[in-house]
């Protein structure tokens, strides 16, 4: 840490006087897409002569390592990564260095990415300060082949009276959930762990019985009938239709379950899409499909939405080189080539290109995932929104308060966050 | 009260050591028994089978004529004192006195009694609410024995009681032992290297070397009839002088003949030594058996003794000479206080004959005499 | 004497100076921090605002114990303490006791004694989080081989806390039983072999002189590793996040929510300056009881 600093302090003072020798310093979380752009950055140092460092560090470690050198006046990273739970927190501290000026002067076209990305990790208040850089928007995972099945058929439609295919409706979903249960086998798996992974996999169930975090005014909207049904259903799938400990997974063992083919369906992040095709780790490979959590209707999607975004610090000791990496890394040519790899794209252009298509054929559906999905309320309170909703949850899928109880309480606290936001008058 | 027997009893340890070789010993009923030997002699492996500490490898224990090989320490009413007094440093001395009563059920009124009889005993009444820790040595020492004594067991055993108090307390608790022994009657075996209690404490002696018993008697049988050199030389401060010598005819007699000194054998003893006639043997001089005046009747014999030095040690002055000439070896007498001689001063002295004693160079062994009083 | 007198005064100034540089470590170390831990928990600092502007007194701490869920954690942790302590203490003593009698192979029972202790909780936690997955961990399979229904370990909130429990004495119970041994090995052998004469049996033994001497070695033990279990955390964050519901909400977990998720860095002083007070009054009176031992 120290060595780092003092590292990106020399090249700093370097910087100033010697305009070649350049490099820009980024610390990003180990997942693939940093992988991705590490393959593509030697094209980048022969294009502009600048070095690219990235320090690569666990989710956990991020934001301890980034506040004390986003508080100082001059820091060591040039360019950071930023997940949508801390936007409101660091344009709130103000942290951020707004890039509308850099993007009208060098014509970026800013308009290609999907409008709710630009909402969760671009703009704050009309204020552009981030390019989004990945997506992890949630979707459903679901098994083609238990679909395909004659004898499910058959049995679904004697039991039901209705055709064994993709749910349409949250309605037609739950149906097949509790169908598909029987045996070993779960109907869906659940990741119920405190308070990420709950949280977020429940504002799927949220958006899915229609209901909303807040209103136009930041009036939360929890304690309703669409948030107290969304709560027994969940509850309903962990104890009654999914495996046992589901209440305590987190994304990792859920996913375990469904690539040892323990259940038909797990909503998740979309990456695990690519991964459930590993032979290594999953035992479904190819017999899994991903698409949009359904909603009330058919063609209403109700995905959770979830995002990075590209930002330069104010402390950053080098911004132009910094917007300069950030042009190029967002650019149409290297966002494609990040997305043939296997990346997450956030542009529209992305999104259609032919080759991305043909070489993931289930782009299409992410693609749809993102236009129908949903925002996580973004504010400086986000990360305590999180572990508030995240306790109550769980609680009441403990059993230890009922659905109407548990979100009366996040409601309460929820409302007092935005409150001492100033969101809510 | 009880005697205790010790039948060819054994002590191998695992490591195929033998520390005790076949001891058989009877201590009588209410003796006041010494174990007596240099370190590593087997005599505290003893004690510690007599106390049950230590299993016993082959052999028979009785105690009042019941056989203990296998009865637990607790249950042989046997008492012991250990060399560094193993008091429970946790506990105050009046608590110490009481644990071995209070574990044996004894109720509380009696183990009152008895602790306020023994601490009387003992003189340590001021000290009975106080922990180890706060006690000088000897009065740990006291401790120790009235944690013994309140038992009243039919033995006592002590584990070289005083070898870590000075020399002044040495003798006052040496006298103390044995004024309670007088007073109880109870059987007692006392381990210990020091050959002054030894010598002043017990009735018996029991001297072990390696493992072995080498000689058993009373403290002065002991002292004048060793039954071989190792004993001569334990017992006693300076102790007997070994010299080699040869058995020599001497007219109808013998003779002992060391360097140029012959010393005529007591007409008494001739039958005794006579099978080592010509023959190389030690002979054994006692330093109190030498006197600056001659007694008739051939009972002494003139030696000639070259002075090295002289220890003038107040009640008594140790002589210590070449023997006979002035290359020959090298001896120690004990004259008295007013005893004077130069170095280099040849002195004659008179040897009393019918102490002498002889011993096998090969076996080391004494040759068996007469004991003339 | 006025000589001896300056130079003792000498001397002791000497000693000073000598010490001076370790106290000055001492105080920039140890201090330091909690003073400043404490000035912050009388002001609104957070990390969005990191400054001392507003002073707000006992308004953080009014905050936090009037909040039932901080409430909840001191409760669930005071638990868990007195669990995991008292647990391992009589798992640590017996075995202990064991291995002090072993002569042989000591070393190799010591260095597979000490291998958890000298493994990272955070890896712990995910070892054993992987062995009680519940349908896929080892635990479970073992279990139901054996004919036993299969334990939903981190899942319910009654077994929870019991899980961490378990875990935290496999992780943690070497350190109690390699203290009481180096205890047991250095009393002394003597007052055993006076009481087996006395008549004690191996309990009486036990109970009547190991026992009372081995108390402030006891009492040392007890007390550093109920500070660290207050301190419990990796465990926490790493198997349950405090979950399910609020079943494992230990306060440690429950400060470093309220300094890094809330960024209330002013409140978290707060808590930690209550935990910090609890854990002194109860070191304070186990150290005057083990002073009246001695």
């Amino acid at each position: 840490m120290l060595k780092q600093s003092l590292l990106g302090l020399a090249l700093a003072t370097a910087l100033s006087t010697v305009a070649h020798a350049e490099s820009v310093n980024i610390l990003m979380e180990g997942v693939p897409d940093t992988e991705y752009v590490k393959t593509l950055l030697p094209e980048f140092t022969k294009e502009t002569g600048i070095e690219v460092n990235l320090e690569v560090v666990n989710y956990a470690e991020m934001h301890t390592k980034l506040v004390p050198q986003l508080v100082a006046p001059k820091g060591s990273y040039s360019a950071i990564v930023v997940d949508f739970y801390w936007v409101g927190e660091f344009t709130k501290a103000g942290w951020l260095m707004p890039l509308d000026d850099r993007i009208k002067a060098d014509g970026f076209d800013a308009s290609v990415y999907v409008p709710k990305l630009m909402d969760l990790v671009g703009q704050v208040d009309g204020v552009t300060y981030m390019l989004p850089f990945y997506n992890y928007a949630m979707g459903l995972l679901y098994r083609t082949d238990l679909l395909a099945d004659e004898a499910n058929k058959a049995a679904y439609l004697e039991e039901t009276g209705e055709e064994l295919g993709p749910p349409k409706t949250w309605g037609e979903y739950l149906q097949q959930v509790k169908f598909f249960t029987k045996g070993d086998m779960h109907g869906v798996v659940n990741q119920g762990l405190r308070p990420d992974p709950i949280a977020m996999e429940w504002s799927n169930y949220l958006f899915a019985n229609g209901g909303e975090y807040h209103d136009a005014d930041w009036h939360s909207t929890l304690n309703t009938p669409a948030g107290v049904a969304a709560l027994d259903q969940y509850k309903a799938n962990v104890e009654e239709y999914g495996p046992l400990g589901a209440a305590s997974f987190s994304f990792d063992e859920a996913f375990n379950v469904m690539a040892q083919g323990g259940a038909y369906s797990y909503i998740t992040y979309n990456f695990f899409r690519a991964a459930i095709d590993d032979p290594s780790q999953s035992t479904v490979a190819g017999k899994v499909e991903i698409m949009p959590v359904p909603g009330q209707e058919p063609g209403v999607g109700a995905s959770l939405n979830g995002a990075w975004g590209w930002a330069i610090p104010k402390s950053s000791p080098n911004p132009d080189a910094a917007w300069t990496f950030l042009k190029w890394v967002e650019s149409h040519d290297i966002a494609k080539k990040r997305a043939l790899q296997g990346g997450s794209p956030t542009r529209l252009d992305v999104f259609d290109d032919a080759d991305v298509n043909a070489k993931y054929p289930y782009t299409g559906a992410m693609k749809d995932m993102l236009l129908t999905s949903h925002n996580f309320p973004v504010f400086t309170y986000t990360p305590q929104l999180v572990e508030v909703l995240g306790r109550e949850l769980s609680l009441a899928v403990a059993g230890e308060a009922s659905s109407a109880d548990a979100l009366a309480a996040v409601e309460t606290e929820m409302n007092e966050l935005a409150k001492k936001d100033g969101k809510l008058k | 009260m009880a005697s205790i027997t010790l039948d060819k009893i054994t002590k191998t340890y695992p490591n195929d050591v033998t520390a005790v070789n076949g001891v058989s010993l009877d201590i009588r009923d209410g003796e006041f028994m010494i174990f007596l030997g240099p370190s590593g002699c087997g005599k505290s492996t003893t004690l510690r089978m007599i106390a049950g500490l230590e299993a016993i490898s082959s052999g028979d224990l009785l105690i009042g004529g019941r056989r203990v090989n296998e009865v637990d320490p607790a249950d042989r009413d046997i008492a012991i004192v250990f060399q560094n007094y193993a008091l429970y440093p946790h506990m105050t001395v009046a608590r110490n006195l009481a644990f071995g009563l209070r574990l044996r059920h004894v109720e509380a009124s009696e183990i009152q009694s008895r602790i306020t009889r023994v601490a009387a005993l003992l003189g340590i009444e001021p000290l009975l609410s106080r922990k180890p820790s706060q006690l000088s040595g000897g009065q740990r020492q006291r401790v120790a024995l009235g944690r013994a004594l309140v038992r009243e067991p039919q033995a006592f055993l002590l584990d070289e009681p005083l070898s870590n108090l000075d020399a002044t307390l040495r003798a006052s608790m040496r006298t103390e032992l044995i004024k309670l022994h007088n007073s109880l009657g109870t059987t007692i075996v006392h381990v210990t290297h020091d050959q002054v209690e030894a010598m002043t404490m017990g009735e018996r002696i029991c001297i072990m070397r390696d493992g072995d018993i080498v000689q058993v008697g009373a403290p002065m049988e002991v002292y004048r009839n060793p039954a071989d050199t190792f004993v001569a030389s334990f017992l006693a401060t300076p102790p007997m002088n070994l010299l080699p010598g040869r058995i020599e005819s001497d007219g109808d007699g013998l003779a002992a003949v060391v360097e140029t000194c012959r010393l005529p054998i007591p007409a008494a003893y001739r039958e005794a030594y006579a099978s080592h006639a010509g023959k190389p043997v030690i002979v054994g001089l006692r330093p109190e058996d030498f006197q600056a005046v001659a007694v008739g009747g051939g009972r002494t014999a003139p030696v000639a003794l070259h002075t090295i030095t002289t220890e003038v040690l107040g009640p008594e002055v140790i002589l210590v000479a070449n023997f006979a000439s002035p290359g020959g070896p090298e001896v120690h007498i004990r004259m008295p206080r007013d005893f004077r001689a130069k170095t280099g001063e040849t002195v004659t002295l008179h040897f009393d004959l019918p102490e002498i004693q002889v011993f096998d160079p090969g076996t080391t062994r004494v040759l068996a005499r007469p004991f003339l009083p | 004497m006025s000589q001896p007198s300056t130079m003792e005064a000498a001397d002791r100034r000497f000693g000073w100076f000598m010490s001076a540089p370790g106290l000055a470590l001492l105080l920039a170390v140890i201090l330091f921090p909690v003073f400043w831990a404490l000035f912050t928990s009388v002001h609104e600092f957070t990390l969005i605002a990191p400054n001392f502007d507003t002073f707000t007194g006992i308004e953080n701490y009014a905050a936090a114990l009037g909040d039932p869920a901080f409430r909840h954690s001191l409760g669930l942790t005071a638990f868990f303490v007195g669990a995991v302590v008292l647990i391992e203490f009589a798992i640590g003593f017996l075995v202990a006791l064991m291995l002090n009698g072993v002569e042989r192979f000591k070393p190799i029972y010591y260095g597979i004694l000490l291998c958890p202790l000298l493994m990272n909780p955070v890896i712990v936690g995910l070892i054993w989080r992987m062995f009680l997955h519940p349908s896929l961990g080892i635990v479970n399979y073992l279990l139901t081989v054996a004919g036993f229904e299969p334990v939903n370990w981190l899942g319910s909130t009654k077994m929870a806390i019991w899980t961490i429990i378990m875990v935290d004495i496999w992780h943690q119970v070497s350190f109690m039983i390699v203290l009481l041994l180096a205890g047991l090995s250095s009393l002394p052998k003597e007052p055993y072999e006076a009481a087996r004469v006395d008549g004690a049996s191996v309990f009486q033994s036990f109970f009547f002189i190991t026992l009372p001497l081995m108390m402030p070695v006891i009492i040392v033990t007890l007390l550093i590793r109920m500070i660290f279990a207050v301190k419990t955390y990796d465990l926490i964050y790493i198997m349950t996040r405090g979950g399910p519901g609020v079943a494992t909400d230990l306060v440690s977990y429950a400060i470093y929510r309220t300094a890094f998720v809330s960024l209330n860095i002013g409140e978290a002083s707060a808590m930690s300056a209550i935990l910090l007070a609890v854990i002194l009054i109860f070191t304070g009176y186990l150290y005057r009881y083990m002073r009246t031992l001695t």
